[in-house]
Order: C-alpha cells, then sequence, then structure tokens
C-alpha cells in the first residue's frame, strides 16, 4: 500500500518536474536574451553529445546508475537526475523522431513533454527502487552515514570553503574569515559565514567598498546575523539584556 | 500546428518563466516531503540531505538551513544576470532544503508533511523566485559579483568528493564486512569513473545485508 502511494506522488512528482526542468534546458539555448533555467554544466554537457541520440542516452543512463545508488543507500536522488538524466533522456527520445536540435532540444514545448514523460518514470523508479531495500539495510547505511556526515558538516565542510576564500584573494579572504568565525560562534557553523564572506569579497573586490551592491550586501549580512544571533540567545550569553 | 506553435512561443515568453519555476519548485519541494515521510525521493546530494537529516534526528536545523539560503541568495542574484537561473544551488537546494529546513525549525511542519501542501508551497515559492529573476533582469543590468558562486561551487564539488573517503572509514569503524564491502566497492566504482560514494555505501550495504545478522 505505501509502496503504491510512492509510486503515485513519486509519477506526479517526476512528471512536473521533468516538464519544467527540460522546458527550462531548451531556454538556456536562447540565453540571455530568454531566461533560462538549469545549469552551465548541463549546457555544456548537452551541446557535447552534439545531437547524437546514443550519446546523450548513455550519457544519462550512466548518471541514472549513481543515481540509483545514492538513492538506494540515502534517499536521495542527488542533483544529477535534474541536471543530467533527464535533459539527456528527453533529447535522445526526441532526436529519434527528428535529427535537427533546432526542432528539438533547442524546442520548450517539444522537451517539456518528452521530459514530464521521462521524469515519471525515472523518479518513480528511483523511489520505488528505495523503498523495496529492506529496513535493516537501511539502518545500516544510516549508521554509517550518519558519523560521516557529522564530519563533513563540521569540520571539513568549513574549512574546505575557507581554503577556497583564502585562495580568491586578500578582500574575500578576510570577509571569509572573519564571517565564518562569527558563524560558528552565533550558529555552531562556519560554512554560511564564510560562504556569505565570498559573496561579499567578491562583490566588494570588483565593485569597491562604495558601490550600491557592496553597501547593499553588507547591510544585508550584518542585519542577517544579527538576526540570527538574537534568536540563537547569542546576546543573552554575553550577559547583554536583549 | 498554429498550436503548436503558440505553446511554444509561450513557453520561451518571459512571463511563463515564473510559472517554468514555480511548477518545478513544486516538485522539488514535494520531493523533500518525500523524503521526510519515506525517507526517499528528494532532490539533492547525499551531503546536503545529510545536513536536512541533522536537523530531522536532532532537531539542529542551522547547517541545512544556512548552507541552502546562501547558495539560494548567490544564484538568485546570478541568475538575472548571466540568463540562466542554476537549478541546483537554487531550487534544488534552497527551495528543496533551505526552506523547509527553516520551516521545519520554527515548527512550521504543514506544509512539509503534507502532498499536496507540499506541491502548493513550491509552486507559490518558485513563482515567487521565478518573478524576482524576471523583475531584477528588467531593473538592474549590472549587479552583484557571480564570480562568488563559482568559488562556492568549486568548493561545493570539492566538499562532496570527500564523502566518499569518509564513508569508507564510517564503514570500517561499523565493521569488518561493512568495512571491506564498503573499500571494494568504492574502488570498483572508481575503476569505472564513477563517485566513490554509491559505491562505498551500495558495497557495505550488500556485505552489511550477507554478513551482519
Amino acid at each position: 500500500m505505501k509502496v503504491l502511494i510512492i509510486v503515485f506522488k513519486s509519477i506526479i512528482i517526476g512528471f512536473l518536474l521533468g516538464g519544467a526542468v527540460s522546458a527550462g534546458a531548451a531556454r538556456m539555448f536562447h540565453a540571455p536574451e530568454t531566461q533560462g533555467l538549469g545549469a552551465f554544466r548541463t549546457l555544456g554537457e548537452l551541446n557535447a553529445c552534439n545531437g547524437d541520440p546514443v550519446a546523450h542516452f548513455s550519457f544519462g543512463f550512466g548518471f541514472l546508475l549513481n543515481s540509483a545508488a545514492a538513492t538506494v543507500g540515502a534517499g536521495a536522488l542527488t542533483q544529477d537526475v535534474v541536471h543530467r538524466v533527464i535533459p539527456n533522456f528527453a533529447t535522445a527520445i526526441l532526436l529519434l523522431r527528428n535529427k535537427k536540435i533546432e526542432e528539438t532540444l533547442y524546442n520548450p514545448s517539444k522537451m517539456a513533454l518528452a521530459g514530464a514523460v521521462v521524469g515519471a518514470v525515472v523518479v518513480t523508479f528511483l523511489n520505488t527502487l528505495s523503498a523495496i531495500v529492506p529496513h535493516n539495510l537501511a539502518e545500516i547505511a544510516a549508521k554509517i552515514l550518519t558519523p560521516a556526515s557529522n564530519l563533513m558538516i563540521n569540520p571539513v565542510m568549513p574549512v574546505i570553503f575557507w581554503l577556497a576564500a583564502l585562495d580568491a584573494g586578500k578582500t574575500t579572504g578576510t570577509w571569509a574569515t572573519v564571517l565564518g568565525g562569527f558563524s560558528h560562534m552565533v550558529s555552531g557553523n562556519a560554512t554560511p559565514g564564510v560562504v556569505l564572506g565570498i559573496l561579499v569579497g567578491q562583490t566588494v573586490e570588483e565593485n569597491g567598498y562604495k558601490s550600491k551592491p557592496s553597501i547593499g550586501l553588507i547591510l544585508i549580512v550584518v542585519i542577517m546575523f544579527i538576526a540570527i544571533a538574537y534568536f540563537r540567545g547569542f546576546f543573552k550569553k554575553l550577559g547583554l539584556n536583549f | 500546428m498554429e498550436s503548436k506553435k503558440n505553446i511554444n512561443s509561450l513557453l520561451m515568453s518571459e512571463m511563463i518563466f515564473p510559472l517554468i519555476v514555480g511548477v518545478a519548485c513544486a516538485a522539488i519541494f514535494a520531493g523533500t516531503h518525500m523524503y521526510v515521510v519515506y525517507h526517499t525521493g528528494a532532490f539533492n546530494e547525499i551531503f546536503v540531505i545529510q545536513m536536512l537529516d541533522k536537523g530531522l534526528k536532532g532537531g539542529d536545523f542551522t547547517a541545512a538551513a544556512g548552507f541552502s539560503l546562501s547558495f539560494l541568495l548567490a544564484r538568485v542574484l546570478e541568475g538575472p544576470l548571466v540568463g540562466i537561473l542554476d537549478i541546483g544551488g537554487a531550487l534544488l537546494t534552497g527551495v528543496g532544503i533551505g526552506i523547509p529546513a527553516i520551516m521545519l525549525a520554527s515548527g512550521i511542519n504543514a506544509p512539509v508533511m503534507s502532498f499536496p501542501l507540499a506541491l502548493l508551497t513550491g509552486l507559490v515559492i518558485g513563482i515567487a523566485i521565478g518573478g524576482l529573476i524576471i523583475i531584477i533582469r528588467k531593473l538592474v543590468p549590472n549587479g552583484i559579483a557571480s564570480g562568488g558562486t563559482g568559488i562556492m561551487m568549486g568548493a561545493g564539488n570539492a566538499t562532496g568528493r570527500y564523502l566518499g573517503p569518509l564513508i569508507i572509514l564510517s564503514a570500517i569503524e561499523y565493521g569488518i564486512p561493512t568495512g571491506i564491502g564498503a573499500f571494494i566497492g568504492g574502488a570498483i566504482f572508481y575503476k569505472f569513473d564513477r563517485p566513490i560514494v554509491g559505491g562505498a555505501i551500495l558495497g557495505a550495504m550488500i556485505a552489511g545485508g550477507l554478513f551482519i545478522k
């Protein structure tokens, strides 16, 4: 019964996502005049398959296997379903009937239709695969994944982002260090601070401190951190009364 | 033929963009609903979903919210400038993980726990984001640096690579069968040019299923 519900919901989800993502992908080929939805890597990979349905299909299929492993192990369909599997399968299907890219891959309505069908099938397949796997196996996977991901969330990820920021220039590195430290102080994890530091640093490096984007961004960041600190009782911890 | 051309020009128009984003977000948000209720179906990488898990299991959603919302902010600022709204950072992570994290942390469970409500919530959020992108496109010709997102993407990918080896180590700590399964599975996947994570988890689970009672 539960599997039937999962199938039902998966079909709806896959249909909607597949259609939207494929229409967005087709629009990418008309950017920047038209606003696209997708990813630069998807654009590159679709181009690399060069209108060959076999290439598109193999590419998508390879990533489908990855996604299957991640789904069975952790319930995570991975981003590849959206970036690589659906767009390439949809393109492959369209190219089988019409060899012209301009009339298929670059065409949002055809891509949307093909993508919707592909999406429904792929998402349902992945989710049911996961639901059929026995419970104790899933439990073992969870007991193994949790310590690994805890380590990853802290301190691996903050450090990786921190090093990337330090490598990106003095301004970026400084902002990342200060905001990262502040973030860990108020919320126990430095990553959001480091990431915001990267954004602020890069904006300042490109536009200067006195420009509108820089001032706006810094203002947003400062307000955000004060709000986070307040809601987490940080000021109370310091002994201040607000 | 006429109606097909009309649908096509509709799907290419500027005004339909928020709806496309809305439909995608409806599905993505519902995917998170699936994960929270059935433990499968979230549209993101294992390491990002593990951050959500930290909140689901221990009540601490800060990592999920902070990480995801930073990406959402960065991609929404970048999207209008470069003409492509990045699905991964903005929608899959920002809307799929960040917004549910904030809702659950604030005790707002209904949009995540109910399938129809999840679809609706995602739709509204997506239309808002898509609309914001179009508005920004019209108002701001030059804006906030997109150089930052390049750094973030690189670091994000590097983080993902750490997870494979970390899982192998964790599997070995859990037990010898799972450990052997993990490093052999990881090695096989690596040999065939696939990310180690999948092989490590599958290997650990297969070995665990066969040898652990």
